[in-house]
C-alpha cells in the first residue's frame, strides 16, 4: 500500500469526504422520507428538492459557539466528541467496500473481520456515557446511564446474531463471509438479520429504542449541553455509525456489494438505502418504549432467541448445506 | 333534589330555592356551617367540588363565596353561597378541602386573586400568581393597578431569586450521598407546554410531584369585567384555543340567562356545529399530542393535516381559523348567506376525516408498542373521578356517565340523538380511546344539526339569513347566572354577576377542568418511572390555556 493510496482511503473513499457525503445524504434521506410520511414538504428551498439544506445546517452548527459549561469537566467534556467519530469511522477498514479497492477486499483484510466489528462498535456507547458524564447535567447523566443499560443488554442478542453467519461459513472473514452467500443461506440466516436489525436500532438509539435521548422525559440526555462544533461532531459520529452498522448488516446477511448483474458499490448503497427506508418507517409509526420494557424484551426474548437462532444455524449448517 | 333541600334546611338558611332543573340554591346564614353543609351533603351524594368562586362587594363590605358543588352521577348539584367579611384581615373561612378534596386547587386561586383565607387548608400558598406580582389579591375591587405598575419593574429578579434560594435548598437537603434529586420537567418542554413539574426523583423513580403553575396567567376573568358584554367574547374564547367555540356559548348563555332572552332554533343548530366542530379541531390535537409525548410526531402531523380541513371550516363562517369570535349573546355573530356552500365544506372536512379513519385504526390505536407502554398505566377508578372531580373525557374513559349535554342540554342537543361515550378501564389507553370516539360522536351530531337546519330551511322555519340574532339589551338587570357546557377538556362553568344596567360584567368565574386534571397528576405520577411522565400527561389531555387562565 503506498503513501498515496493510504491518503485517498483515509481522506476520500472510505474515509473522511465520503462520510461527510453519506452524513449530508442520510440527515437529507432521513428528513424527506420522514416528511413524506407525516404528509409534510420537508427541505425544500436550498438546492434541487432541498437537497443542500443539510449541508447549509452543517455548516450552520459548525459556526455556533461551541459552549463548555461552567461546572462540567472540561477535558472530558471537549475530547469525547473527538474520539467518538473517529472511533465510529474506525471499522471502515474492515468492510469491503467496492470491487474497485484491494481486488474486492475490505482495506484491511483480516480473519477477524466480524469480531473487529463487533468491538469497535461495542465500544461507542461508552464513550457517548462518557459525555453525558462529563457534562454535569441531570440529564445527561440520566441519558448516560440509560445508554449503558441499554447497550449491556442489546450488545448480546447483536453479538450472538453478528455470530450466526461466521458459524454458518466456518470464517469471520467479511469478504468470504460475503461470497460464500447464496438465496439459501440469505433465507436461513433470515432470522440472524432480523434480531440483527432489531438490536441494531437499540445500539444506534434509533425508534423505538431512542430511550438515552428521549427529548420529551430527559431533555435530549447526553447531548443536551453540547453545542456548535461539539455537537456537530457528535452528530457526525452518529451517522457514521449508522453508515457502519447498516454497511455491517448487508456485508455479514445480504452479500455486500454483490448483486444481480454485475458487483459494485452501488448495490451496498442500495441495500443500505432500503435498510434506512425500514428504519425510517419505523421510526415513524412506533412510538418509544419504556427503558424497564426494553430490559425485558432483549433479556427474554431477543437474547434466548439469538441463542436459539445459532442451535438453527448449527442444524442448517449440518444436515441443509452440508458442512 | 327533595332530599337534598330537606338536608339544606336543617342548617340556617337565608333561602334554598330551586335553580334550573338540576340545581339547588341556598344562601347559608353563618360561615361556621360551611363545612357540617358540605359534610352532610357529600353523605348524601353530593361528593364534588366544581369550584370555589368568591364575588367582591366593597360597598356592602361583603366577600360572598359561591360554591358550586355536584353530584356527578345523580345529576343533583348544589349552588351553595355564604358572606364573610372583605377585610383582609377578617377575610377568612374554614377549608372544605379536608372533605371535599377536589376544592383544593380552586381555593387556592381564590386566596391568590381574592386574599380569602381558607382555615385548615393542608397547603396555604400563593398559587398561579408569579413571586414578582407586587400586591397580591388581583381580582378585588379595590386593586391599586398604578401602584402595581410602578412597582412591577423594582421586583422583577424575585422569580429568578426564588429559584435560586430554591436550588440551594435542594442542594442541602437532598445532598449527594445517594441518587435522589430535584429534576424539573418544563416549562420550555416538546410534551408540556407552559407548566412545570417539580419533579423528585430516585434515579429513575418519582417520588413525589408538585406542579407549578401560572406560566401563562392573563387574568381573563379580571380583563372580562373591564370589557363590555360582546367584548368579553374575545376574552372568553382564549381560556385555550384549541376549542375556541364552546367557551362562547358558556358565556352568551349565562348572559342570555340574565337578560331573559331565548334564542333562535337555527341559533341553537348552529351553536351545536359550530361547538362540535370545536371539539372536533380539539381532539385532533389532543389525539396526536398523546402520541407526540411517545416520541411519535407521525400521528399529531396527520391529525394537523386532518384538522386544517375543520379550521377551514371555522375560517369560512368567521373569517378566522383559531379565534373565531363567532358567537355571541344572542345568537350566533354571522347570517348563513349561502348554507349549502358551508354545509358542502363540512361534508368536506368529514370526508376528509373518514378517509384517514381506517389508517389511524390500523397503524395507531392498535399499535403494539403504544399498547405496551399506555395499556394499565395510570388507572382512575369510579372513586378517583367523584373524589377529585374529573371532568369530561377523563371520566368517561373511566366509565362514568358524565355528559352536560345531556344531563344539562344546552343549545339545540335535547332535540339531537346522543349517547354517554364510555370506556371500561379508565388506564391511559383508554383515554385515548375515549378521544377518538368522541370525535366520531361529533361528527355524528354535526350532520343531525346539519340535518335539521335543511329541514327547518325547506319548511320555511328559519331564515338563515335573519335568524341567526335576537336583539339583545344594550344594559344588563341585576341578576347572577350559572352556565355549563360540555367543553373539549370537561364541564366549563362560568358563574357571570351583574349590577344593575350595567355595560359591563361585575364577575365572571370561569371553571376549567385542566385545574383538577393537574392536580391529580400529584397522586397519578409517582410510583411511575421518569418515561411515565409525558405519557401520563398527555393522557390527561390538559391545556395550560385554561388551567392558568
Amino acid at each position: 500500500m503506498s503513501v498515496w493510496e493510504m491518503l485517498f482511503y483515509i481522506l476520500v473513499f472510505p474515509g473522511l469526504l465520503f462520510l461527510l457525503g453519506w452524513t449530508f445524504f442520510v440527515f437529507y434521506f432521513s428528513r424527506k422520507v420522514l416528511a413524506y410520511v407525516h404528509k409534510r414538504v420537508g427541505p425544500h428551498y436550498n438546492g434541487p428538492a432541498g437537497s443542500l439544506q443539510t449541508v447549509w445546517d452543517v455548516f450552520k452548527l459548525l459556526t455556533k459557539e461551541s459552549i463548555t459549561p461552567k461546572s462540567a469537566d472540561p477535558y472530558l467534556f471537549n475530547i469525547i466528541p473527538i474520539i467518538t467519530p473517529l472511533v465510529a469511522a474506525l471499522p471502515v477498514i474492515l468492510i469491503p467496500w467496492t470491487p474497485l479497492i484491494n481486488n474486492g477486499h475490505a482495506i484491511l483484510d483480516t480473519d477477524y473481520g466480524v469480531l473487529g466489528l463487533v468491538v469497535l462498535i461495542g465500544v461507542e456507547p461508552f464513550l457517548l456515557f462518557l459525555t453525558g458524564f462529563g457534562s454535569h447535567n441531570k440529564y445527561s447523566f440520566l441519558g448516560g446511564m440509560r445508554i449503558l443499560a441499554q447497550m449491556i443488554s442489546m450488545e448480546a442478542p447483536f453479538f450472538l446474531a453478528a455470530l450466526s453467519p461466521a458459524l454458518l461459513f466456518g470464517t469471520m472473514n467479511l469478504y468470504e463471509i460475503m461470497y460464500s452467500n447464496t438465496w439459501l443461506t440469505t433465507l436461513i440466516l433470515l432470522p440472524g438479520a432480523i434480531i440483527f436489525i432489531i438490536t441494531m436500532l437499540g445500539i444506534l438509539e434509533q425508534p423505538p429504542f431512542n430511550i438515552p435521548d428521549a427529548e420529551q422525559e430527559i431533555v435530549y440526555g447526553f447531548y443536551t449541553e453540547y453545542a456548535g462544533t461539539n455537537y456537530t461532531l457528535l452528530k457526525f459520529a452518529e451517522f457514521t455509525e449508522i453508515l457502519v452498522v447498516s454497511a455491517a448488516a448487508v456485508t455479514l446477511f445480504f452479500g455486500g456489494y454483490r448483486g444481480l448483474f454485475f458487483d459494485s458499490f452501488w448495490w451496498l448503497f442500495l441495500k443500505i438505502a432500503l435498510l434506512a427506508v425500514v428504519m425510517v418507517a419505523i421510526r415513524a409509526s412506533n412510538p418509544r418504549l419504556r427503558l424497564d420494557q426494553m430490559l425485558k424484551f432483549t433479556w427474554s426474548w431477543l437474547t434466548p432467541l439469538a441463542i436459539l437462532n445459532l442451535v438453527w444455524i448449527t442444524f442448517a449448517k449440518l444436515y441443509i448445506v452440508g458442512v | 333534589m327533595e332530599k337534598i333541600k330537606e338536608i339544606l334546611n336543617k342548617f340556617d338558611m337565608e333561602y334554598v330555592e330551586d335553580y334550573k332543573p338540576t340545581w339547588v340554591k341556598a344562601k347559608l346564614k353563618d360561615k361556621k356551617d360551611i363545612v357540617d353543609v358540605v359534610k352532610a351533603l357529600k353523605e348524601a351524594g353530593v361528593a364534588s367540588c366544581s369550584t370555589v368562586s368568591p364575588t367582591d362587594f366593597p360597598e356592602e363590605n361583603r366577600m360572598e363565596i359561591n360554591y358550586f358543588l355536584e353530584d356527578i352521577e345523580n345529576k343533583k348539584n348544589v349552588w351553595l353561597k355564604v358572606d364573610i367579611d372583605r377585610d383582609l384581615e377578617k377575610c377568612e373561612i374554614d377549608s372544605i378541602t379536608p372533605v371535599l378534596e377536589s376544592a383544593d386547587y380552586h381555593e387556592l386561586e381564590s386566596y391568590s386573586t381574592f386574599g380569602v383565607k381558607f382555615k385548615g387548608h393542608p397547603n396555604l400558598r400563593y398559587f398561579l400568581i408569579s413571586a414578582d406580582y407586587y400586591g397580591k389579591f388581583p381580582f378585588r375591587k379595590d386593586f391599586d393597578w398604578e401602584e402595581h405598575e410602578k412597582q412591577l419593574i423594582e421586583n422583577v429578579n424575585a422569580i429568578s431569586d426564588e429559584f435560586f434560594e430554591e436550588y440551594e435548598e435542594n442542594e442541602e437537603t437532598m445532598g449527594h450521598e445517594d441518587s435522589r434529586t430535584v429534576l424539573h420537567w418544563g416549562p420550555t418542554h416538546p410534551a408540556s407546554g407552559p407548566i412545570r413539574l417539580k419533579v423528585y426523583v430516585n434515579g429513575e423513580n418519582i417520588e413525589k410531584v408538585e406542579p407549578d403553575i401560572g406560566y401563562v396567567w392573563r387574568a381573563l376573568e379580571k380583563l372580562a369585567e373591564r370589557k363590555d358584554f360582546i367584548g368579553t367574547i374575545v376574552a372568553v374564547e382564549r381560556v385555550c384555543f384549541m376549542d375556541n367555540t364552546n367557551p362562547m356559548i358558556c358565556y352568551a348563555q349565562a348572559v342570555e340567562e340574565i337578560a331573559g332572552k331565548e334564542i333562535t332554533p337555527f341559533a341553537k343548530y348552529m351553536r351545536v356545529i359550530l361547538g362540535e366542530l370545536g371539539r372536533t379541531v380539539s381532539h385532533l390535537i389532543s389525539m396526536g399530542g398523546f402520541f407526540g409525548t411517545m416520541g411519535l410526531q407521525t400521528f399529531l402531523m396527520w391529525c394537523l393535516d386532518v384538522r386544517e380541513y375543520f379550521l377551514d371550516v371555522l375560517e369560512d363562517y368567521s373569517g378566522a381559523r383559531i379565534a373565531t369570535a363567532c358567537i355571541e349573546p344572542g345568537g350566533v355573530r354571522y347570517p348563513l348567506n349561502d348554507y349549502k356552500a358551508w354545509f358542502e365544506e363540512i361534508n368536506k372536512a368529514i370526508e376528509k376525516w373518514e378517509s384517514v379513519k381506517p389508517d389511524i385504526e390500523d397503524i395507531f390505536m392498535k399499535n403494539p408498542l403504544m399498547v405496551t407502554r399506555a395499556k394499565n398505566t395510570g388507572v382512575f377508578t369510579k372513586e378517583d373521578v367523584v373524589e377529585n372531580y374529573l371532568a369530561g373525557p377523563i371520566a368517561r374513559a373511566s366509565n362514568v356517565k358524565v355528559d352536560v349535554r345531556i344531563d344539562e342540554p344546552y343549545a339545540g342537543y335535547a332535540d339531537l340523538e346522543m349517547d354517554y361515550v364510555t370506556c371500561d378501564s379508565g388506564d391511559a389507553r383508554d383515554r385515548l380511546f375515549i378521544i377518538y370516539k368522541e370525535i366520531n360522536q361529533s361528527i355524528d351530531l354535526i350532520r343531525q344539526a346539519m340535518k335539521k337546519i335543511e329541514e327547518g330551511i325547506e319548511a320555511g322555519e328559519m331564515d338563515p339569513k335573519k335568524d341567526h340574532m335576537v336583539k339583545m339589551p344594550r344594559r344588563m338587570p341585576e341578576g347572577e347566572a350559572v352556565s355549563r357546557v360540555e367543553w373539549a377538556r370537561g364541564e366549563m362553568l362560568m358563574h357571570l354577576v351583574t349590577m344593575p344596567k350595567s355595560t359591563n360584567p361585575y364577575r365572571l368565574k370561569i371553571k376549567a377542568p385542566s385545574v383538577n386534571h393537574t392536580r391529580i397528576l400529584e397522586k397519578l405520577i409517582p410510583g411511575h418511572t421518569l418515561s411515565d411522565i409525558p405519557l401520563l400527561y398527555g393522557s390527561m389531555h390538559i391545556c395550560q390555556g385554561d388551567l392558568d387562565r
